[in-house]
C-alpha cells in the first residue's frame, strides 16, 4: 500500500481544527519551527507573523474575523505612535483614550452584547445570535491595551516597525491560552531572535510535554468526573458536590497551567520567553498571596492598569475594599459574559476584602493559637484554608462553565452526607460510574501528587529537569509520555480557558 | 532571558541614551570599526551550524520513536476491532487451526472470514486448496491424499465466494499449486436468486475490477484512514485494555465482553458430538449425523426434492452468458498464477437426482450445466471428475450420501482417485475424458453458445 503526501496532508488536517492538543498543532508547530530557524535572524520575527496568521486563519469560522485582529493591532499601534512621539498632553491623552476604548469596544461588541442586551431588556440593544468571539480575543485586547497605556505612562518605548508590534498582539503559541504578554519583555526578543540553542529546545519540548501531560492525563480525566456531577448537579449529594468542586479546582489547575506550559515551551522552542503564568498557588497561605500566584499575568495586568489607578493600596479602607472588589468583578467578567463569573470574581473580591480587613486581628491571633505553634501545621492548615476558600468561590465558576445553577450547589453542597466512610462510598461509586476505574484512580493520585511535588515553591520543572543526568531525563521523558499514551483522554481536547 | 514574573513597569527616560559631557553636550561616540566578513563564509558558517543543530535533534527525537514503534506494533498485534487482523472470533479459529486443531462450534463459525483470514495468516502456501459450497467440505488431506491441503469451501458459496477465496490467496501471492473446484450449479447462474447474502460483494467487485478487467462499482477503499488506527492513542488504549483484561485467562471475549467459545477439540474428533471445522479446512458433520440409517437418509433425500431450486437456483431457466464468461476468465486467470485447476462434480442423491428427472422443465438450467461443463472441460483439457448424476459413478450408493445434497468421504472416493493421482494422469495423458460420460437430463437440451474464445458445439 502506498501512502502519498496529500493522503497524509488530507488526514491530519481532515478534522478542520487546530486545537493545541491535535496532531495537526504538533505538525504545524513542528514545521513553522523548522523553517523558523532555517532562516535568517533578520527574517525570523516576519516569519513568525505570517505564521500566526496562518494559524489563525486555519479554522474557516476565524478566517472573516482576521479584521478584528488586524483592526485592534493597527489602531492600538497607530495610537501608540502617535503617543510615543507627540509632546502634547491632550493629544496623548486623546489617542489613549481612542485606543482603550477601541479595545474595550471591541470587547464589549463581541463578548458582552448579549449581556448588554439582557441587561437592557433588548431596549437599544438587541441580541445578536450571530455574533462569533474571534479567536483569542481576551488576551490580544489585554496585550494590545497595555502596549498603548506604557507607552503613554514612558514605562515603554514606541514600537515604529509594525510588524514587530503585530507579532507581539498575534504571536500564535500564547494567541488562544495566554499568558497575557507585556511589549517591554518581548520586545527585545523580537528585536534580537535567539540563535538556536539545543538545550532552550529541549527545555521548551519538555515544558510542552510536561503541559500535556497535566492535561491529557490529569485535568481530561478528572472532567469526567466534575462534567458528569455538574451536568446533573441537581441530582447529586453534597458528598459528590463537595469532591466535584475541589477536583474541579484541581481540573482548572491542571488544565490552565498545562496548557500554559505548552504554550511557553512552545514559545521557547521558537526562542521567545513568555510570563510564567502561575507559581504554586495551592502552597498559597492567603488568599491574597493565592491571587499573586495564579493566573499572574491577567492579575498583574489588572493590579498595574486598573487597580493602581484606581488608588491601589495607597487611599483610605473603604476605597481599598471598593478597588478591590471592581478589580475582582473585572477580572470575573472578563472571563465571560456570564452573571456567575461576575459573581465568581466579586465572591473572590469579597473573600480578599475580608481578609485584608482581618489581616492584623488574624495576626494577632496567631500568635496565641496552639495549633499555628507548630509551623508545619500552621502551613498546612492555612494551605487548606485557602484552597477551601478557592473551593467556595469556584462553584460559580464552574456553574457557568458547566451551565449549572450555583444556588442550588450551594444548597445541595449541604445536603445527603452520611458520614464519612457513606459519603466516601458515595464519592467512590460515582467516580466508578464516570470511568475512573481500574488503575486510574491511582494515576491520578500519583500524578497529581507529582505534579504538586515537582512544582512546589514555583519551580520550574523544564529547567530543573535540563539539569538533571540524562539517565533521569530520559526516563523522565518516557514516563511522561507513557503516561499520555497509556492513559490520556484523547477527544477531550478543549482547554478551559480556551473559552475565554 | 530569564523568566520573571512581570513586575510594576518602570518608567523609562524619554531621549537618547547616549552618556553626556558635563558641558552637556553629547559625547563622541566610540564606534568600533566592524570587520569585514566574507558573506560565503557567513553562509557555509550558518549551513554548516544549522545542519549540526538539526542532525543533533533529530537524533534526540529519533530517541523518542520506539515509543511510536511500541505502539503502532502492540496495536496491530492485540487488534482489538480487528481492524488489520480480522475479528477476534475468527481470527482465533485461524489460529487454532494454523496449530494444527480442529476446532470446536462450527455452526457459529463465520466461514468467509475464517477463508480470509486463512489466507492471509497462512505462512507456507498450501499445495492445493478446494473452493465451493458445503457440497465440498468434505475434501479433506486424506481423500484428497496430499497433507499440504486446505479446505477454502464454505457454506452456501456462490460463485463469488468461489473466486474471491482463491484471489485472495493470489493477493497474498499464496497462489496454490492446485485449485480443487467443486462446481455447483447455480455457478453459472446470474440472478440475484444466485447469490449469498453472506458472501463478501465488494472483493468479488474488487476481483472483477482488478483481475478480470469488469467495470464494477468498486472504488479503492481508503487505507490510510485503516492504517491511521496504528498511529491513533485512543486504539492504542483500547488494546491494553483488552489485553490486561484477556491476559492468562482460559476464556477469550470479544470487543465487547462476550465469551468467544471457539476453543480446540480434545479427544477423538469422530466421537464428537457437535461438528466441528477439521485444521485442514474440512467439516467433520456430528456423529449422530453421520450415522444416520438409511431411511432417514432418504427422508432427508425426499425433503430435499421440494427445496431444490430454493438453494440458489429460483427462476434458472438457462446458463447466463456473462457467468460462463467468468468462469472461464476465472480458469485462465487462475491458470496464469501456475496453478492447475481440477473441477469436481459433486452427485446429487439418487432420490433427489430421480425426482429433478421427472420435472425437467422446472430445472432447465440446472440439466445445462453438466453437459456444457463437459464440453468445456474437453475443449480445454480441464480434469473434471465425478458427475452430478449418481449413476453416472460407479459404485455410488445412497448410504454414501449424509442427506440429498452432500456427499460423504465414502461417496467422493468412488469418483475422485485423489490429486496427485489426478496430477498423474493429466502429465502422461491418461486422464478421464469429460465426454465419456453422459448425465441423464430429462429431455433434449440446447446449450448456450460462448464467444469464440470457449468454442462450445
Amino acid at each position: 500500500m502506498e501512502i502519498t503526501w496529500q493522503q497524509l496532508l488530507g488526514s491530519l488536517t481532515e478534522s478542520g481544527s487546530i486545537a493545541i492538543t491535535t496532531v495537526t498543532y504538533l505538525a504545524f508547530f513542528a514545521a513553522v519551527a523548522l523553517l523558523n530557524y532555517a532562516l535568517p535572524r533578520v527574517l525570523r520575527p516576519y516569519f513568525l507573523l505570517t505564521a500566526s496568521y496562518a494559524y489563525y486563519c486555519y479554522e474557516p469560522a476565524n478566517r472573516s474575523l482576521v479584521p478584528v485582529l488586524l483592526g485592534a493591532t493597527a489602531l492600538t499601534w497607530l495610537c501608540g505612535l502617535v503617543i510615543g512621539k507627540s509632546r502634547s498632553k491632550p493629544v496623548r491623552m486623546l489617542f489613549l483614550i481612542l485606543s482603550v476604548l477601541g479595545g474595550v469596544g471591541v470587547l464589549l461588541y463581541y463578548k458582552y452584547w448579549n449581556l448588554l442586551a439582557d441587561l437592557l431588556g433588548g431596549v437599544g440593544v438587541e441580541r445578536r445570535a450571530d455574533l462569533i468571539t474571534p479567536l483569542g480575543l481576551s488576551y490580544f485586547t489585554l496585550a494590545a491595551m497595555s502596549y498603548t497605556i506604557d507607552v503613554y505612562k514612558r514605562r515603554c518605548r514606541v514600537e515604529t516597525n509594525p510588524l514587530h508590534y503585530a507579532l507581539f498582539v498575534s504571536f500564535f503559541p500564547a494567541m488562544v491560552t495566554g499568558p497575557i504578554g507585556r511589549y517591554p519583555h518581548f520586545r527585545p526578543q523580537i528585536q534580537k531572535s535567539r540563535r538556536f540553542s539545543y538545550n532552550r529546545c529541549a527545555g521548551g519540548a519538555f515544558r510542552m510535554l510536561w503541559g500535556y501531560t497535566k492535561k491529557m492525563v490529569l485535568a481530561d480525566n478528572l472532567s469526567r468526573y466534575v462534567s458528569v456531577v455538574y451536568g446533573d448537579a441537581s441530582q447529586m449529594g453534597g458528598p459528590q458536590l463537595a469532591a466535584a468542586t475541589m477536583l474541579f479546582a484541581v481540573q482548572l489547575y491542571m488544565d490552565f497551567s498545562g496548557c500554559c506550559d505548552i504554550a511557553l515551551g512552545a514559545a521557547r522552542i521558537l526562542g521567545y520567553d513568555l510570563i510564567e503564568n502561575f507559581k504554586s498557588p495551592f502552597e498559597s497561605t492567603s488568599f491574597a498571596e493565592f491571587w499573586r500566584k495564579w493566573h499572574i499575568s491577567m492579575n498583574s495586568w489588572f493590579r498595574d492598569y486598573v487597580y493602581i489607578p484606581l488608588g491601589g493600596s495607597r487611599c483610605g479602607t473603604f476605597r481599598r475594599i471598593l478597588n478591590l472588589l471592581i478589580v475582582f468583578t473585572l477580572s470575573g467578567l472578563w472571563h465571560g459574559a456570564d452573571w456567575r463569573y461576575l459573581m465568581w470574581g466579586l465572591s473572590c473580591g469579597v473573600f480578599s476584602a475580608i481578609g485584608m480587613l482581618t489581616r492584623r486581628p488574624r495576626a494577632a491571633l496567631a500568635k496565641v493559637n496552639p495549633v499555628y505553634q507548630a509551623a508545619w501545621l500552621r502551613v498546612f492548615l492555612q494551605r487548606c484554608i485557602v484552597f477551601l476558600l478557592f473551593c467556595v468561590t469556584l462553584v460559580f465558576f464552574a456553574s457557568a462553565y458547566y451551565n449549572a445553577d450555583p444556588y442550588a450547589i450551594y444548597g445541595g453542597l449541604l445536603q445527603g452526607w452520611q458520614g464519612l466512610s457513606g459519603s466516601l462510598a458515595a464519592v467512590t461509586a460515582m467516580m466508578y460510574d464516570c470511568g475512573i476505574d481500574g488503575r486510574l484512580p491511582v494515576v491520578l493520585l500519583c500524578g497529581c501528587g507529582i505534579v504538586f511535588a515537582a512544582e512546589s515553591q514555583g519551580r520550574n520543572v523544564a529547567r530543573w529537569v535540563r539539569g538533571q543526568c540524562w539517565v533521569l531525563r530520559w526516563t523522565l521523558y518516557y514516563g511522561a509520555a507513557a503516561a499520555i499514551l497509556f492513559f490520556a483522554a484523547f477527544g477531550q481536547s478543549v482547554f478551559i480557558y480556551q473559552t475565554y | 532571558m530569564k523568566n520573571q514574573l512581570p513586575t510594576q513597569p518602570q518608567r523609562i527616560a524619554r531621549g537618547t541614551s547616549r552618556p553626556r559631557t558635563q558641558a552637556g553636550s553629547p559625547a563622541p561616540s566610540r564606534r568600533r570599526k566592524r570587520k569585514k566578513r566574507n558573506p560565503m563564509a557567513l553562509f557555509f558558517r550558518g549551513l554548516a551550524r544549522r545542519l549540526y543543530f538539526g542532525g543533533k535533534t533529530l537524533i534526540r527525537v529519533a530517541l523518542l520513536i520506539p515509543i511510536l514503534v511500541f505502539m503502532v506494533a502492540f496495536s496491530y498485534q492485540v487488534d482489538r476491532s480487528g481492524l488489520f487482523q480480522g475479528a477476534l472470533a475468527p481470527r482465533r479459529i485461524v489460529d487454532l487451526m494454523l496449530q494444527g486443531y480442529d476446532v470446536s462450534n462450527f455452526e457459529q463459525m463465520d466461514e468467509r472470514q475464517v477463508v480470509q483470514l486463512f489466507a492471509q495468516d497462512v505462512e507456507q502456501t498450501p499445495q492445493a486448496i478446494g473452493i465451493g459450497s458445503s457440497r465440498i467440505l468434505q475434501f479433506n488431506r486424506e481423500n484428497t491424499g496430499i497433507d499440504s491441503f486446505f479446505n477454502m469451501g464454505v457454506t452456501g458459496a456462490d460463485v463469488r465466494d468461489n473466486m474471491t477465496s482463491y484471489y485472495k490467496m493470489v493477493s497474498y501471492g499464496k497462489a496454490p499449486e492446485v485449485l480443487l473446484w467443486s462446481v455447483d450449479p447455480w455457478v453459472f447462474y446470474g440472478s440475484e436468486n444466485a447469490f449469498d447474502a453472506r458472501a463478501d460483494a465488494e472483493l468479488y467487485n474488487e476481483f472483477l475490477t482488478k483481475v478480470l478487467g469488469v467495470e464494477t462499482d468498486y472504488e479503492e477503499p481508503d487505507q490510510v484512514e485503516l492504517w491511521k488506527a496504528l498511529a491513533d492513542p485512543a486504539y492504542f488504549q483500547g488494546n491494553v485494555d483488552y489485553y490486561v483484561k484477556n491476559r492468562g485467562q482460559s476464556v477469550v471475549t470479544d470487543d465487547e465482553g462476550n465469551t468467544i467459545e471457539f476453543n480446540p477439540v480434545e479427544g477423538d474428533p469422530y466421537e464428537s458430538p457437535t461438528t466441528i471445522k477439521r485444521s485442514d479446512g474440512s467439516v467433520l458433520y456430528d456423529k449422530a449425523f453421520r450415522e444416520q440409517n438409511q431411511d432417514q437418509i432418504l427422508s432427508l433425500a425426499a425433503s430435499a426434492c421440494m427445496t431444490f431450486n430454493s438453494v440458489h437456483m429460483e427462476g434458472f431457466d438457462e446458463l447466463t452468458p456473462t457467468q460462463l464468461e467468468a468462469f472461464d476468465a476465472f480458469i485462465k486467470y487462475a491458470q496464469e498464477q501456475g496453478t492447475t485447476v481440477i473441477l469436481v462434480l459433486s452427485p446429487w442423491h439418487q432420490y433427489l437426482y430421480n425426482y429433478l428427472l421427472t420435472e425437467p422443465d422446472n430445472h432447465r438450467g440446472f440439466f445445462q450445466v453438466e453437459p456444457w461443463l463437459r464440453q468445456y472441460c474437453a475443449d480445454n483439457g480441464i480434469l473434471l471428475y465425478g458427475s452430478y448424476d449418481p449413476d453416472c459413478i460407479e459404485g455410488l450408493e445412497e448410504m454414501d450420501f449424509f442427506d440429498g445434497l452432500h456427499c460423504k468421504d465414502s461417496g467422493i472416493r468412488k469418483f475422485f482417485p485423489g490429486i496427485p493421482q489426478a496430477l498423474e494422469s493429466l502429465h502422461n495423458g491418461s486422464a478421464p475424458d469429460p465426454l465419456s460420460v453422459t448425465p441423464r437430463v430429462g429431455i433434449e437440451q440446447n446449450l448456450p453458445e460462448m464467444t469464440d474464445e470457449v468454442p462450445v458445439e
